[in-house]
């Protein structure tokens, strides 16, 4: 029979608690879409804070109940404080064994990172150690053209493209992580890039695209439109050549445009408050979208300190938010609402009042492009597979994805 | 029309008396522009709003108190008003020390409310009793819920307890006099919140609605919701009604006042109630349970009526459980 390729599931999906340290601000890039509107050289995490933090999440224990931890390293651009990084590494894995910690050999270190320095001798040290725990995201955006659209070096006149930079170690990185996938974001001028972006992707070995289009309100007349015919142009590709067998692309999931239940489908789909962010100053956030540096128009929400501790009332609206509170009635009623996300951090920096009640709906015109795009591609593959005398075996080992990607 | 609102409460200085949870620092009179007073007393006639008026404790000048008097309202005042004739005809009188009640000449056809902190009205415990005879209706105001810890959860708990032993004398008295902490749960089938936000919002002297007057005194921009010229503006408004408070939704402590200045305060949110809010509810929620039994050991009462026991002073558990 032929295979249809999967996505993976993060690791204990739904059951692990996710530790943010944003250990610096600075980024050898200046993305154009990038959220991080605040970025800079200062903050940077000391040793101190960064161990405090440490100290005050396993003193609690009792306040992490979830089975296993991802500690997460972000920026932007994490691997530029990997003197820090390997410091926290390694007195995480003493403390959690020295305490007898529920988290000990059920962790995972997380990074995402733009591939520049990836093939460092300290980054590749690190990975040597800690190899057996160690998740690592690359971005790249596809082609040349649509990753050095946005994805610029800082400070450079005229402006200098990073897709070379960062190709460069994919070999090795795909050597280190096979089956590695990287997160492709789309905003206004990166659409008719798309297909060819994807294509070009799973040509460098890279067999799980997780691609989305940004939350925040850039989408202009048309968009829809050129997004859909970028899709389905996708779609053939993926379909005609039989690239759905080894490839995975996000944005077509067979769960995605279809009516919720108003009881059973109410959940928030977003995890802030189930995270934990810390940054160089100490601070707690729900999610790293809540500090300063990623906020436009709010200011940041920080729910506590590595002193005072974790202030929980703060925590409660993050924790009983469900989807219909905060959603508008056309969003209630829209019958292909399923896959239709939104960021918990986004809402809030777009809302009309400091609330992360109020749910933006920016994406809503390509949410409904991609679920047309989205049936095209399942009716289309599904045809295939009747002809080829395989969609029921398919339809029996297939497995429900429901992954949001943040 | 604004469908929703139901009464208009106007701040007429900036040292009015708090009726509430929220505390009034300002020492420094500035009194409502008399203009915008008879504008919003005029508005309110338009829009059919019952007008609540907070007095400061200085007497106010004659063209105010005419301006007062073209309307249908409700007058309260401190307990240290100077204004004599006023302190005759005013409907709610707020002690703002339990302390100030001593001496104080009580009449039935008011609503007294006393404010205090825990401690001090824990603290205190013996005097509320004396008041109780000669009063219809009182009101508590913990000045200081935020402060709520397991220490003063337990002596909370048991002024509660004492005090329902002395209302229900009243009660085998003949006089059911009327605490909310204590009496409300029992008379309600459903929440009695504050709704500010929802049923009525304030003016201030700067000449802006306000969610409520600590929105105002507390300098918090958010709170603002329009000004006479441009009419109610409330951002957000579905955030202020039941139905979009997932925590109070859920919750049978129909007394609560849902303080959304306390909300906003603890979490952020002004649908979201903190902790020490929901807890403050319910042990006075379990204390009319106590004393829904102790009045039917005076003979029938209310029958039908059920408080039931409940597992957890905090909804959000429930809320939780259900969620996960």
């Amino acid at each position: 029979m032929s295979k249809i390729f999967e996505p993976s599931s993060s690791w204990k999906s739904g059951l692990a608690k996710t530790v943010t340290f944003i250990v610096t601000k600075d980024c050898q890039l200046a993305c154009k879409y990038c959220y991080l509107v605040g970025k800079n050289e200062k903050e940077r995490m000391t040793w101190e804070v960064a161990k405090k933090a440490i100290d005050y999440i396993l003193d609690n224990e009792k306040q992490f109940k979830e089975e296993s931890v991802i500690w997460d390293f972000i920026g932007g651009e994490p691997f530029l404080e990997i003197d820090l990084i390997d410091k926290i590494c390694d007195y995480l894995k003493i403390e959690m064994y020295r305490r007898d910690h529920h988290w000990f050999d059920s962790y995972r270190f997380n990074f995402s990172t733009n591939g520049i320095n990836y093939d460092s001798d300290k980054v590749q040290k690190f990975i040597a150690k800690n190899r057996e725990h160690l998740s690592i995201g690359i971005t790249i955006d596809g082609t040349k053209k649509k990753h050095d659209l946005n994805r610029i070096w800082k400070g450079e006149k005229p402006e200098k493209g990073s897709y070379e930079d960062v190709v460069r170690n994919i070999p090795l990185w795909l050597k280190q992580f096979p089956g590695g996938g990287t997160k492709v974001t789309i905003s206004s001028a990166d659409i008719s890039y798309i297909k060819e972006s994807v294509l070009h992707l799973y040509s460098l070995g890279i067999h799980e695209v997780n691609i989305n289009v940004v939350f925040e309100d850039v989408w202009k007349e048309g968009d829809d439109l050129l997004f859909e015919e970028q899709l389905i142009e996708l779609a053939d590709e993926i379909i005609d050549k039989d690239l759905y067998k080894e490839n995975t692309c996000s944005f077509f999931a067979e769960f995605i445009g279809k009516p919720l239940d108003p009881e059973k489908d109410n959940q928030n789909w977003c995890g802030a408050g189930k995270m934990l962010a810390v940054d160089s100053a100490g601070n707690f956030y729900p999610c790293t979208r809540f500090a300063g540096y990623s906020l436009r128009e709010k200011r940041p929400l920080i729910i506590g300190n590595i002193t005072d501790g974790i202030d929980h009332n703060k925590l409660r609206p993050f924790l009983t938010l469900d989807r219909l509170t905060q959603s508008p009635q056309k969003c209630i009623d829209c019958e292909v609402a399923s896959g239709c996300a939104w960021c918990q951090g986004e809402n809030y920096d777009a809302a009309q009042t400091s609330t992360i009640y109020q749910r933006s709906i920016a994406i809503c015109k390509m949410h409904k492009a991609r679920v047309r795009a989205n049936n095209y591609y399942w009716n289309k593959l599904y045809r295939k597979l009747d002809k080829e005398e395989e969609r029921e075996e398919f339809e029996k080992n297939e497995v429900e994805s429901n992954n949001p990607i943040c | 029309m604004l469908s929703m609102l139901k009464y208009l409460i106007v701040q007429l200085d900036d040292t009015s008396t708090s009726f509430c949870h929220y505390v009034n620092d300002r020492k420094t009179p500035k009194l409502i522009p008399l203009e915008i007073l008879r504008r919003a007393i005029i508005w309110s006639m338009k829009e059919n709003l019952m007008v609540q008026f907070i007095y400061p404790d200085y007497e106010l000048p004659e063209e105010y108190k005419k301006a007062i008097d073209e309307i249908d309202h409700v007058d309260i005042i401190s307990s240290n008003n100077k204004d004599i004739s006023l302190t005759k005809v005013a409907d709610i009188i707020i002690f703002n020390s339990i302390n100030d009640t001593g001496g104080y000449k009580l009449n039935e056809n008011k609503v007294y409310v006393i404010r205090g902190t825990f401690n001090e009205i824990i603290s205190n415990k013996d005097i509320i009793p004396d008041i109780l005879p000669k009063a219809t209706r009182l009101n508590l105001s913990i000045t200081d819920i935020p402060a709520l810890t397991p220490q003063i959860e337990t002596e909370y708990a048991e002024f509660l307890d004492s005090l329902g032993e002395k209302v229900k004398e009243e009660y085998g008295k003949n006089h059911p006099v009327q605490i909310n902490a204590l009496t409300d749960r029992i008379m309600l089938d459903e929440m009695n919140n504050c709704n500010a936000g929802f049923e009525h919002i304030t003016l201030s002297p700067d000449g802006n609605f306000y969610i409520c007057p600590a929105f105002y005194l507390n300098d918090i921009q958010e709170g603002i919701c329009g000004n006479l010229n441009e009419g109610v503006k409330i951002k957000n408004e579905n955030l202020f009604k039941l139905t979009y408070a997932p925590i109070c939704r859920e919750c049978d402590a129909y007394q609560c006042n849902r303080c959304i200045w306390l909300n906003q305060l603890q979490t952020l949110e002004v649908n979201t109630p903190g902790m020490q809010q929901c807890v403050t509810s319910h042990l006075e929620r379990n204390a009319s349970m106590k004393l829904l039994a102790k009045i039917r050991e005076l003979g029938e009462f209310m029958p039908g009526k059920e408080i039931p026991e409940i597992d957890s002073l905090d909804p959000f558990v429930k809320v939780i459980k259900n969620k996960y």
